[in-house]
């Protein structure tokens, strides 16, 4: 029998989300005196922040209601946005909108590495006395019938072949009054849990996107700090949901970025490729020449918006964050929305705690909160936005400046399908959109444009070679019916060079190379199959996100 | 009474068996709780009487026998006998209290000897302390990340294990006359012994450390299949050189983990490194640049390994690395 561990309340995931829920309610237990609620948190990172990516600007509205002082507390919000621009990209030229979108406005807010920022948290975490496990996955769900009782943390020490190695270590039982997942765009435990409770009933599909962001250090004079650059269009067909990004930071420090809806139709399209693309552009190519790339890093981000969010509650779980899907994909912004989920969960959490009811019907306190407060003032507005998008660039961008006009009216809610669904079969269009593009703008040059092997190298990647797989393929589809149907296009969406089709004597053969994973679930979300499980590696794997 | 469980092999105890009696005799001198906190240690064997002898001269504090526990069943260790012999020095003697080093074969049988028993186990104890009337056994959690303490409960002997390292073996505390040595018979049926030892053996050193080579001969991809590492090997034995290879020779199973070079394998720096069909990932580079002269043969021109390259041919490994050897001869 795993050795058990009791807590209050459990949060699994050490991002903005879990890391704001358990700050709050180390927050509520001092304010209301009395016996302090146990809090541990979960983080599969070796250190705090270490899988954190984003663009990022940060919102700080919820970061002041969370913690008033940050700035006395020494936040790492040094570069206040000073400019906006937006651009509509093509091949070689560039036109930039005479005015900024209003969603696109970013004043007041900061450019902010989501690394360094999350680690700044999780140290305000850890001095208020909750336990946060770094290093530890939450492998398994632990469940009574229908209600979470707490997390089974994931075994280390398990060779190639699943035998115990000496160093073997089994996953601890936590057991906790109230859990609440955090884990995460795609997280594991989300992902079982809404299929098990059937949350997502009457919603609609969520809908993702992969963001793929590179660190640069670029010579000082290129591009103010402050600067939030942003840009539609090339290397993206009109149908196409995405664009670039790119942050200045002091010092020559440059964020950028390209961002794909996980819903496109070319089976041979491939992020990675349409990021180098990007990077050619003489937008970008004149403002990284002779900088020196820095870090690299792949996350899908939940785009669906306000329909598309699951019911967040059931017997003893609440959902916060990415893991649900609170990001507004108009303003291009979700962490101040994860803090939020996770400030409105701990509350419900304390109170679910201190009266001893951890039922359903009283963790539905947590929907309430959302609706009657910023959340869904934000996001309900914009909700038809990214569903519009999906009828092409042209209509998302008329139905984007309607929704403004009216606040968001709309007959109805607008429908779509789930992403993978969408992806075509090869003989028909497919190969169209990227056909007509040079291949020579998409081939790493390895000065500005890379590899993606290279690139994994600087995401800093790092798993024990000597374990199982954590990605679980049904690989008898792969040479088969995928290779006919849709090319094999785990070898172009995952950005990590994870997946590849090795010809061996006369057949192909799924290599999966497991270890350049940077936990980015694109896989788990994009596979046309669906036939492709992230589950944990051994705790302590992954990127390394300094910086990032 | 404490007992403590003394670990020997060929007539030699370990450290951890005096860490162990260094703990017991803090738990004795503690004072808390009722019951007798005199020690008795137990040390099992086929021929037990030098180290139980080494004990007793020893004479630690409140150490007041030492049982030798001898059968000829127990003269390579296995869980079966171990626990069925330990199972019945616990009824002649009725311990309190248990205590264990926390080694490979305590982690073995001791879980094994606790459910026959029915007792509570508490492993890996790295303190103890006293609160009221209650013994506090102090043992890590999440990888020492936490520390819990813990009051073991239900009927006596507790079955506790001692972290190594957690008391020193130096400061076992000497009394004034050795103990007793005492024999206990045990009963041991053969039958019911499951398992059937081996004599022990240390495995052999692993045999490639890499790191000193000085000439490396390395495969990549461009090998194709295993059937065809003989071409690299006839190579390799000819220059004198290690085998080695880049991730996805070993990732196949195709040769073993310890000799692949990279940021998830060895870091080499020989006087000479042929890489064979390798395309030179910057995470196989990493691994080998520090080499003094690199000579890479790849088909492809383009290959990042020609970057590194001090020598690059490029054509078919299979018609190039039998030409060499042949030259060599």
């Amino acid at each position: 029998m795993p050795e058990t561990l009791e807590v209050d309340v459990l949060v699994v995931g050490g991002g903005p989300a879990g890391l704001s829920a358990a700050l709050r309610l180390a927050q509520l237990g001092k304010g209301a005196g009395g016996r302090p609620l146990t809090v541990a948190v979960l983080e599969k990172a070796r250190e705090a922040g270490a899988h954190m990516l984003s663009g990022a600007v940060l919102d700080p509205s919820s970061l002041r209601d969370l913690v008033p002082d940050y700035e006395a507390k020494g936040a790492p919000l040094s570069t206040p946005v000073r400019e906006d621009r937006v651009y509509v990209l093509t091949l070689s030229g560039k036109c930039r909108f005479p005015l900024t979108p209003p969603p696109l406005k970013n004043h007041g807010h900061y450019i902010i590495s989501l690394n360094r920022f999350v680690k700044w948290l999780a140290g305000l975490v850890e001095a208020e006395g909750v336990d946060l496990f770094t290093g530890f996955t939450g492998a398994e769900l632990l469940m009574e019938g229908e209600t979470v009782v707490g997390v089974r943390t994931g075994p280390r020490g398990i060779d190639k072949q699943g035998e115990r190695k000496a160093t073997f270590e089994p996953g601890v039982d936590i057991h906790a009054k109230v859990t609440i997942l955090a884990d995460g765009v795609r997280g594991n435990l989300t992902k079982v849990l809404l299929r098990r409770l059937r949350l997502g009933a009457g919603r609609q599909p969520p809908l993702f996107a992969l963001g793929i962001k590179e660190l640069w250090a670029v010579p000082p004079d290129r591009l103010a700090a402050g600067t939030v650059v942003h840009t539609m269009g090339y290397p993206l067909g009109l149908d196409q949901f995405g664009g670039g990004f790119i942050y200045a930071m002091p010092d020559g420090e440059i964020s950028l970025g390209f961002v794909v809806g996980l819903d496109y139709k070319d089976p041979m399209f491939d992020p990675h490729a349409a990021f180098n693309r990007f990077k050619r552009h003489p937008l970008v190519e004149e403002l990284l020449a002779g900088g020196r790339l820095v870090r690299y890093g792949a996350k899908a981000l939940p785009e669906g918006g306000w329909a598309t969010i699951p019911r967040c509650y059931a017997d003893g779980v609440l959902i916060v964050g990415d893991a649900a899907g609170f990001m507004n994909s108009m303003r291009l912004k979700g962490i101040h929305l994860a803090m939020r989920s996770g400030m409105l969960a701990a509350e419900t959490a304390y109170e679910a705690v201190r009266d001893g009811v951890f039922t359903a019907a009283r963790l539905q306190a947590f929907e309430q909160r959302i609706n009657d407060g910023p959340i869904k003032r934000e996001l309900y507005p914009v909700r038809n936005v990214h569903q519009a998008f999906g009828r092409g660039l042209f209509a998302g961008l008329a139905y984007a400046g309607f929704a403004l006009l009216t606040g968001g009216w709309w007959p109805r809610q607008m429908r779509s399908a789930p992403g993978h669904e969408r992806m075509e079969k090869l003989g028909g269009r497919a190969g169209l959109v990227t056909g007509g593009q040079s291949t020579d703008l998409a081939n790493p040059d390895r000065k500005m444009t890379f590899d993606k092997v290279t690139n994994v190298h600087y995401s800093g990647t790092r798993h024990d070679e000597d374990q199982p797989t954590h990605l679980l393929v049904q690989t008898d589809v792969c040479h088969t019916i995928c290779a006919e149907e849709y090319g094999n296009p785990c070898q172009r969406f995952c950005p990590a060079n994870v997946y590849e089709m090795v010809v061996e004597a006369a057949a192909s053969r799924l290599q999966i190379n497991a270890s350049n994973c940077v936990h980015c679930k694109t896989c788990d979300i994009m596979d046309p199959y669906q036939v492709i499980t992230w589950v944990t590696p051994e705790g302590g794997g992954g990127p390394r996100y300094d910086g990032m | 009474m404490i007992l403590v469980v003394a670990e020997q092999r060929d007539g030699t105890l370990n450290r951890a068996t005096w860490e162990t009696i260094a703990a017991a005799q803090q738990l004795a001198s503690g004072g808390a709780g009722s019951s007798d906190r005199s020690i008795a240690i137990a040390v099992l064997g086929s021929n037990t009487v030098a180290a139980a002898n080494e004990l007793a001269a020893a004479a630690a504090v409140d150490v007041r026998q030492v049982l030798a526990v001898d059968h000829a069943a127990l003269e390579f260790y296995t869980p079966d006998a171990y626990t069925a012999a330990l199972d019945q020095v616990v009824a002649e003697v009725g311990p309190s209290l248990l205590l264990l080093p926390h080694t490979y074969q305590t982690r073995d049988f001791a879980p094994k000897l606790a459910a026959r028993l029915g007792r509570a186990l508490v492993t890996d104890v790295i303190r103890v302390k006293t609160a009221g009337s209650d013994t506090l056994f102090v043992r890590p959690m999440f990888q020492g990340k936490l520390t819990a303490d813990v009051v073991p409960q239900g009927p006596t002997p507790h079955l506790v294990t001692i972290q190594i390292g957690a008391f020193r073996a130096d400061q076992v505390a000497k009394g004034a006359s050795p103990a007793p040595v005492r024999a206990i018979r045990v009963t041991l049926d053969v039958a019911t012994i499951r398992e059937k030892p081996e004599p022990p053996f240390r495995e052999a050193k692993q045999a490639v450390d890499l790191s000193q080579a000085e000439r490396i001969v390395a495969v990549g991809r461009g090998i194709k299949a295993q059937e065809h590492l003989p071409v690299a090997e006839k190579l390799a034995a000819a220059l004198g050189a290690e085998l080695a290879a880049s991730r996805p020779i070993c990732d196949s199973g195709w040769l073993p983990m310890e000799r692949q070079v990279g940021s998830s394998g060895q870091t080499v720096a020989p006087k000479l490194y042929l890489a064979l069909g390798i395309s030179g990932a910057i995470q196989h580079l990493v691994g080998m640049k520090g080499a003094r002269t690199i000579v890479a043969i790849n088909k492809d021109p383009d290959a990042p390994i020609f970057e590194v390259a001090d020598y690059g041919i490029v054509g078919d490994l299979f018609e190039i690395a039998p030409a060499i050897v042949e030259a060599l001869k």
